[in-house]
């Protein structure tokens, strides 16, 4: 039962600052993912909570106990690597038992603890083999419970499943999730794949050069980026700059190009907004069929169509240079067939308005 | 890498001591004979006139001219017989390859004086082949001097170009060469434009090994260059000298020696500083497909160069069974010489053996942290102990010995006279070899094994022990025994350093070229040989997986 508070955080490395000044609260029991592109702090961030990068600057607490100051060996978080670092000279047995030792747990007791590890991950009666007997899934496995089985504060996971195939990737995102889930540990994820860090965590850092974007559950984070950075890589959105050129209540006309947009904000006419639009918030309209209530329409011509399977891509080009991405899960064939002017539908409340007051 | 961390004791603790060590037993004594040639009689003031006065003398200035004419010549014919067996080797079928690598590398740890002995047993004034050649009238005089110390350099240190040639061979992409041709450039000039070029830093690499250990060598010209002065044969004559010795003059000549070595390395770092190719071969060049008489070519060149390479360890062998009646060998088996040898005493094979011991696992003692702390905790101290740690490497031993003799036969800190002070010169001297082994090694093991361990909570100084150690010990033991061979037949500081009791087999090899007779001296190489032979036979079968060719 272990919140993390990480206080004023950095890390240099010569002139790059590669963690700058982060302040974090993780709560206690949570599974908090710091997410960003590679070099953007993430990994060394999780480093120095495991204590094999120094901090430059700031402090970093377990509750209420210090524990930067302390060497990582005595810091007892439970760290995943991204390529397992399975010792090759132990058996399966030896990898889990190998923390247990180092406490000096009695025999039979490591013994005991070792079996309902690898049983809470899914490997009793793995424990007499050696490592290259295992395949990528079950070494990532004997990892977990490696690091589980001493019972740690924290677990840090560094793009744990970033060497699996995709298939097992999805089903062992499920599981940590799980586990994590039923052993309330407090837990710090790292990756780079947003669809990972959406699908397993209770809140999302997302990182860029060495700073904090967002902080937020997935939901907001998606749906309420705060920066046009967060929008762009969360997922594929349609990132456009206008100038305002009235209002209508809460919702603000913005001029791009020849067509104009809608959003919620109370810039003043004149001013230069950016805001993003998620391709599929976006709807095509059905010849003849009417928008819904208090959306918002464009005309445009249908300049490319990428079919996926259950996923539609289209792009819209609404003269001018600017096109507009949708996606579509159920494309009317219809609409398509028009092959040149199509109406797309939006809701303006589904706009996030970005450096708008 | 395991980024360094304020608290990680362990990693400098390995530093400190090991740079305590290497000041002591390196830096210092390499001080005291720096020292030593600057200063005046009275051992106050700096002077050059040792300098002037050495320089002046055309017989140490001779002495510096044959030293570096001795290594040009051995680096060129060195390469010239080396690259094209390297060739022979990565790409032309050779009927027995596998055979041929091992017996190819066998030189690296043979005594290279046991095979200038060798060499003068046979081609010698009175060699068995020189009486051979004149009682069937053709005139040859004899192999000394200039001729005698190439052929020697170059069929003992051949294996220095070849395999990291072999190596680089090996590397280049073969798609490489196949753009080459396709942007319409014939087979040979692709060769010499493409694969030429990529093979040149190896090659280089190997020359330089091959120029440092020739001009540092000093049993080969102490036994073949006659009346010819050399650098280090010089040094070690005028500091033992019967006329009390001359630790300036020495020290003179110990220092031109290091800049020579030096300047050599400086030039090496240079160019290869500009040229750096990585050839991350995903596909090993297939061998060519050539026409059969230069299959046939290739496999004679290839066999014979390594087989005649051997020959003088053989023939040093079937003579030390030959009956002596005085200097003359007569054609009848006996084993009298062995027993003439062992008559004198066993002490210098016990000492061997057991000296030889103590310097292997004291260096990899040394040499493995050392080697942990440059790879895994990069810092400016740490980058500073691997020059450090290198710089065994440019110095002769003749050199360093007399180094030790200066500093440690008085004051608060007396080796000379035991057993200890040749130890430490044989790890000293070994120390390059085994950093770089134990970095070699722990360049294939992930720095996350021992970050998982640490994080388990086991401490940096146990995790090294119970996780690194274990992961390495292979490389280790190998390293190990490449080591105890290397020393169980180190001749150039061990002739500076032994005393009485703790003559080695060397020493006795050494004291009969110079008295008693052929007899005894091809005894005690045989039965160097085979030291050194068994444990890297018995090691390459134990071990095939790890590289015999690290060195």
């Amino acid at each position: 039962m272990t919140a993390i508070s990480i206080d004023h955080v950095s890390r240099s490395f010569g002139t790059v600052r590669a963690v700058d000044d982060v302040s974090l609260e993780v709560r206690d029991g949570e599974f908090f993912t710091l997410l960003g592109p590679s070099g953007c702090g993430k990994t060394t961030l999780l480093r120095t909570i495991a204590g094999f990068a120094d901090l430059t600057a700031g402090q970093i607490r377990f509750g209420e106990r210090r524990i930067d100051t302390l060497p990582p060996h005595r810091r007892n978080t439970g760290m995943v690597f991204q390529n397992y670092a399975i010792f090759p000279n132990l058996t399966v047995d030896g990898n889990v038992a190998y923390g247990l030792k180092a406490r000096s747990v009695p025999e039979a007791q490591i013994k005991e603890r070792v079996a309902r590890a690898l049983k809470l991950v899914h490997l009793d009666g793995y424990g007499e083999r050696w490592p290259h007997q295992l395949s990528g899934g079950q070494l990532q496995r004997v990892a977990i419970a490696r690091c589980l089985v001493i019972e740690p504060e924290v677990l840090l996971l560094d793009e744990p499943l970033s060497n699996l195939d995709a298939k097992l990737r999805v089903e062992m995102r499920a599981e940590i999730r799980q586990l994590q889930q039923s052993l309330k540990i407090t837990a710090i994820y790292v990756t780079h794949d947003q669809e990972e860090a959406l699908s397993m965590s209770d809140r999302i850092a997302v990182m860029r050069s060495g700073r904090l974007e967002q902080v937020a559950a997935p939901q907001d984070i998606y749906r309420a980026p705060a920066t046009p950075f967060v929008a762009e890589f969360m997922g594929t959105t349609n990132l456009l700059t206008g100038t305002v050129t009235g209002r209508d209540g809460d919702i603000t006309r913005i001029g791009v190009g020849q067509r104009e947009f809608r959003a919620p904000s109370r810039a003043s006419n004149g001013e230069s907004l950016t805001f993003s639009l998620r391709p599929e918030t976006v709807r095509l309209l059905a010849p003849g069929e009417a928008a819904p209530a208090g959306w918002a329409t464009l005309h445009a011509t249908l300049a490319r169509v990428e079919f996926l399977g259950a996923l539609t891509r289209l792009e819209l080009d609404l003269g001018g240079g600017t096109t507009l991405r949708v996606a579509s899960l159920d494309v009317l064939p219809g609409a398509l067939a028009t092959r040149g002017c199509v109406v797309a539908a939006y809701d303006p409340r589904r706009v996030t308005v970005f450096g708008g007051r | 890498m395991i980024a360094v961390s304020r608290r990680d004791t362990f990693p400098l603790a390995i530093t400190v001591l090991a740079l305590a060590f290497l000041s002591l037993f390196l830096l210092y004594p390499l001080l005291k004979v720096f020292g030593a040639s600057f200063l005046d009689r009275t051992g106050t003031s700096f002077t050059l006139a040792n300098y002037t006065r050495m320089l002046s003398s055309s017989f140490y200035l001779g002495s510096l001219y044959n030293s570096l004419l001795m290594g040009v010549l051995a680096t060129l014919v060195t390469t010239a017989i080396g690259v094209p067996l390297a060739f022979c080797l990565a790409r032309l079928p050779i009927p027995g390859k596998s055979a041929l690598l091992a017996l190819a590398a066998l030189p690296l740890v043979l005594p290279s004086f046991v095979a200038a002995y060798a060499l003068v047993l046979l081609l010698g004034r009175a060699g068995i082949v020189t009486r051979f050649l004149r009682d069937i009238g053709i005139p040859f005089t004899s192999i000394y001097g200039m001729t005698g110390l190439t052929v020697v350099f170059a069929l003992t240190l051949f294996p220095f170009v070849v395999f990291p040639t072999l190596a680089a061979f090996k590397a280049v992409d073969i798609s490489v060469e196949e753009a080459g041709q396709n942007l319409g450039s014939s087979r040979w000039r692709t060769f010499w434009t493409v694969t030429v070029p990529i093979v040149m830093p190896a090659v280089l690499a190997g020359a330089l090994l091959v120029f440092i250990e020739a001009i540092e060598s000093f049993g080969v010209p102490f036994v073949l260059a006659e009346d010819k002065p050399i650098l280090a044969v010089e040094a070690y004559k005028l500091f033992v000298g019967e006329l009390g010795g001359n630790p300036a003059s020495a020290g003179v000549l110990g220092v031109i020696l290091i800049v020579c070595t030096a300047l050599a390395l400086l030039l090496q770092r240079y160019y290869l500083g500009k040229r750096r190719f990585s050839t991350a071969a995903r596909r090993t060049p297939p061998e060519l497909v050539v026409a059969p008489w230069l299959r046939r070519l290739a496999a004679g060149y290839s066999w014979g160069i390594v087989l005649i390479a051997l020959v003088p360890f053989f023939a040093v062998i079937v003579i030390s069974f030959m009956e002596f009646r005085g200097p003359v060998m007569h054609p009848n088996l006996s084993l009298n010489n062995f027993r003439d040898l062992l008559n004198q005493s066993s002490r210098p094979l016990v000492n061997t053996l057991t000296l030889s011991s103590a310097a292997a696992l004291l260096a990899a003692l040394i040499g493995v942290p050392i080697g942990f702390a440059v790879t895994r905790f990069r810092s400016r101290i740490s980058d500073f102990l691997d020059i450090v740690a290198m710089t065994p490497f440019a110095v002769a031993g003749t050199v360093l010995a007399i180094g030790l003799v200066i500093s440690f036969n008085s004051g608060w800190l007396v080796l000379t006279g035991g057993w200890l002070i040749l130890v430490l010169a044989w790890v000293v001297r070994k120390i390059p070899f085994n950093v770089r082994a134990s970095a070699a090694i722990l360049h294939q093991i992930d720095p996350s094994l021992e970050e998982a361990s640490i994080n388990l909570g086991v401490s940096p100084l146990m995790t090294f022990i119970r996780l690194t150690v274990p992961l390495m010990i292979g490389g280790v033991i190998g390293g190990m025994v490449l080591t105890w061979v290397t020393v169980a037949s180190e001749l150039s500081s061990t002739v500076v350093l032994y005393s009485g009791p703790w003559a080695t087999m060397t020493v006795v090899m050494f004291q009969a070229l110079e008295g008693t007779g052929a007899g005894i001296a091809s005894a005690a190489a045989t039965v160097l040989i085979v030291v050194t032979v068994l444990p890297v036979a018995l090691v390459y079968r134990l071990l095939r997986r790890h590289e015999l060719g690290m060195m």
